[in-house]
């Protein structure tokens, strides 16, 4: 009896372990890990996108020093973040990545982040070049315009990626965070 | 029980091994990575590169009293064909039909092209490639040490005709253009194949419409009723998305075409043309 | 006695609560009706025809799959223009619901177009009749899901830039809303879109015409026309009814200048729809068309006949094409219409 036991363990370990491989080998073709760029958090952690891989992404794009829609942007953030159950959040990244990468260097960010009492572990700040953000708001489908040195234009956009990193849905404009909330736990529980 | 103690083993070789194949797995996906690195094989481009002076201009879209400011800068008097972007798949496999991303490329990435080394039937080397994303022409114009134009570039070049710099004010200018943007299946033509315009740059409007850097700088929806009163829930801050000029229908067009796209998108009649900062002020 | 007046009361008491239930349901708003079962894809048409009625169905899902394409057409005579249409027709296809559907509208343009385009249609409550969504590049396809909840006759149209060439190539066509329990049943249904169509030859294509922007803006059309070419409803195309029929026409104004004076020459609209809306109107000559607005007349066809379409700005309709023909045929009724007869002799 305990050796059958011992075999069927052995048959679902590998079964399980096949499993894992054909999961851990492909990377989804459309997946935003796919992507080399090179990126720093709000601690000066030198990281690539795929560091993120394994958690629901909330991501936005903003800039600091913004003083029309960003505000807002940032409050429909902290307000996604308080809908989500505290049994998913530490499987949720919520993410503001800059679009002024000359001025809201790490240092700006991790400000920015202790005046908004955003720095809770499920908060990621990112900046990097003028290229790699052209390139990231590019991969959202953003627009957005430098009109000055210290102003940009910008669509408004709040997007949720799964742990693979593949688009879940988009809001775009008068943004409806019941619905995003939803959407994250809802992502949460498939992946 | 003996067996017993051989099933424990093979249940712990297992297990190990489970482990270990993960450890590989690992390995792997740094391999992988770097297959994937955003190294960007040169090639080399045999085209003349123009110069373009720079100066202020009216942008289409934004208020009257604002000039827009554009350095000097080098453009390619063509497009870039077939056969030179089928040289840069060959040097950057990345970027072949069968191993592109889609999150670079959409579905009808080099739709025709036969294979990942072959150019579609019956198509000439000579023609504007098409069917490429804003990735991949970015991405192309790096191999050959270049860079896509900016929309004011562009625009800056679009403004001559063939005798003049700025033939904007010019009552057919608009008329003309659209009569070229109608014409269907034009993407097949060769390069170089009309007369160039005042600068001798060729095919700015007769063959297709081309990526620029930031065609996604354009702040406006394609509905094109709501004029400078744009939703402001779609965008943040300001900056005017009114036109300068409404009677230009041609450049409507292309700033509508501009607007519908995204940076994955492949269409049959959009391609790229490459750019290239200048230090050499030329004299007048 | 008292037995009897409890059960009239009953009696009373049942109709009056039967006729509150009924105004009720007829004023439930269409934002709270429940679209039931699976979408469908709905059967849309080129004009003149239109679907089959909704009947007294209930709210349901469907799929409106609409295709943009930019091509060359005859316009009049041998002349060729390039048109721009939704599925291949001007005006585009005829789209039947009904009040409290839940339409998905799929736009797909064409991979050989040239231009982006988008639709927005006017029964749409959204932003920019879903313009903004549902803008599509050269081969994209493009979707959003509206409620139908007015009901009524509307006009959609490409809105994309520059929107008068859009429209004034032919990128415009209706969609009808009918009430809860449908409209009144008629014998026979027809569509027809008036447009105005700016033309010059093409300086590249012999023969072809294309879109003159002078002319538009000095909305002085080269043509205006019912259903996007000359002679659309006449000859062999003649629309037809019997006598004794009733004829419901939904007939709309792409634009995208001109406001259309509708008319049938030799009939009286029995009822007309104004604007496309809730208002009957009766025993009306000639009803006006607003660009991008619509109406629907009825009339019941009592003498036979060839009646004349016309846009009553007359110019347009002797010289520039809007003008169409329905053919009755018959019994002669004499009692209505009779030629000859009391001839006074001096």
């Amino acid at each position: 009896m305990k050796y059958i036991s011992y075999l069927f363990f052995s048959v679902v370990l590998f079964a399980s372990c096949k499993e894992k491989k054909q999961k851990a080998a492909e990377l989804p073709s459309d997946s935003i890990f796919n992507l080399t760029s090179n990126w720093k958090n709000q601690n000066n952690d030198s990281l690539q996108l795929k560091k993120l891989q394994g958690k629901t992404l909330v991501v936005v794009m903003i800039y600091t020093s913004c003083k029309s829609a960003c505000p807002i942007l940032v409050s429909k953030m902290k307000n996604i973040e308080s809908k989500i159950s505290r049994n998913d959040i530490n499987n949720v990244s919520l993410v503001l990545v800059s679009i002024d990468p000359k001025t809201d260097t790490p240092q700006r960010l991790k400000e920015f982040a202790k005046d908004n009492k955003m720095d809770a572990p499920q908060w990621m700040f990112l900046t990097s070049n003028e290229g790699a953000t052209q390139e990231f708001a590019n991969v959202l489908s953003m627009k957005y315009k430098k009109i000055s040195p210290i102003e940009f234009s910008h669509s408004n956009i709040i997007s949720v990626f799964n742990a693979n990193g593949e688009l879940v849905s988009q809001e775009e404009g008068a943004i409806d965070v019941d619905k995003v909330a939803k959407t994250v736990h809802e992502t949460v529980q498939n992946s | 029980m003996k067996v017993l103690n051989c099933f424990k083993i093979v249940f712990i070789v297992l297990l190990f091994s489970c482990n270990k194949k993960n450890d590989e797995l690992q390995v792997n996906s740094t391999d992988v990575t770097k297959a994937n690195s955003n190294t960007i094989h040169p090639i080399s481009a045999d085209v003349k590169m123009v110069y373009i002076p720079g100066g202020e201009y009216k942008p289409f879209y934004g208020s009257d009293a604002v000039l827009t400011k554009v350095e000097p800068f080098l453009i390619d008097e063509r497009a870039v064909t077939n056969s030179e972007f089928l040289a840069f798949v060959k040097a950057n496999p990345k970027w072949k039909k069968s191993n592109i991303k889609k999150i670079y490329a959409d579905s009808t990435y080099l739709r025709d092209w036969q294979s990942d080394t072959e150019l579609p039937k019956n198509a000439k080397p000579d023609a504007p490639v098409c069917f490429v994303s804003w990735f991949a022409a970015k991405a192309f114009a790096q191999s050959v040490g270049k860079r896509l134009p900016t929309l004011d570039e562009w625009e800056f070049v679009a403004m001559a005709d063939e005798v003049s710099a700025n033939a904007r004010t010019k009552s057919d200018y608009s008329d003309n253009i659209i009569n070229l943007y109608l014409q269907k299946n034009r993407q097949y033509n060769q390069v170089k194949q009309s007369k160039p315009n005042y600068w001798g740059v060729y095919n700015v409007f007769d063959l297709i419409w081309e990526w620029t850097d930031d065609f996604n700088s354009v702040l406006t929806t394609n509905d094109s009723r709501t004029g400078q009163y744009e939703d402001k829930s779609l965008f943040c801050a300001g900056s005017a998305t009114s036109s300068t000029d409404i009677l230009n229908y041609a450049a409507f067009m292309r700033f509508a075409l501009r607007t519908s796209l995204k940076a994955n998108y492949t269409i049959a009649n959009l391609g790229f043309r490459c750019a290239k900062d200048t230090i050499i002020i030329k004299n007048k | 006695m008292s037995n009897k007046l409890i059960i009239s009361g009953l009696i009373m008491a049942l109709v009056f609560g039967a006729c509150k239930n009924n105004s009720d349901s007829s004023h439930q708003s269409g934002i709270d009706m429940v679209a039931e079962g699976k979408p469908e894809v709905a059967e849309v048409t080129a004009a003149p025809k239109v679907p089959a009625p909704v009947g007294n169905r209930g709210p349901k899902k469907w799929i409106v799959n609409l295709e943009t394409s930019e091509m060359e057409g005859i316009i009049a005579d041998s002349i060729s223009y390039t048109f721009w249409a939704f599925n291949k027709t001007v005006p585009g296809s005829f789209i039947r619901v009904r009040v409290g559907d839940e339409v998905t509208l799929n736009l797909k343009n064409d991979a050989n177009s040239v231009l982006p385009h988008n639709i927005d249609l006017h029964a749409v409550t959204g932003p920019g009749g879903g313009a903004v969504a549902s803008s599509a590049a050269p081969g994209k396809e493009t979707s959003f899901t509206f409620k139908a909840i007015n009901p009524g006759l509307y006009v959609y149209h490409c809105a994309a830039p520059p929107v008068p060439m859009h429209i004034g190539n032919g990128m415009y066509g209706l969609i009808l809303v009918e009430p809860a329990g449908g409209l009144p049943k008629v014998d026979r249904e027809y569509y027809i879109m008036q447009g105005d169509f700016y033309t010059k030859a093409s300086k590249i294509k012999k023969g072809l015409f294309e879109f003159d922007n002078d002319k538009a803006v000095a909305e002085n059309p080269d043509y205006v026309l019912f259903n996007g070419k000359k002679g659309s409803l006449l000859g062999a195309n003649m629309l037809e009814a019997k006598v004794g029929e009733t004829v419901r026409l939904f007939v709309g104004n792409g634009g995208p200048n001109l406001t259309s004076s509708f008319h049938v020459i030799g009939e009286i609209f029995d009822n007309v729809y104004l604007e496309g809306g809730s208002t009957v109107t009766h025993n009306v000559q000639t009803t006006m068309i607003p660009a991008g607005g619509a109406t629907i007349v009825e009339f019941k066809c009592e003498v036979p006949g060839e009646y004349v379409l016309v846009d009553h700005s007359l110019s347009r309709a002797f010289n520039k094409g809007a003008i169409g023909k329905l053919k009755v045929t018959g019994d002669a009724n004499p009692k209505v219409f009779k030629a000859g007869g009391a001839v006074t002799k001096e």
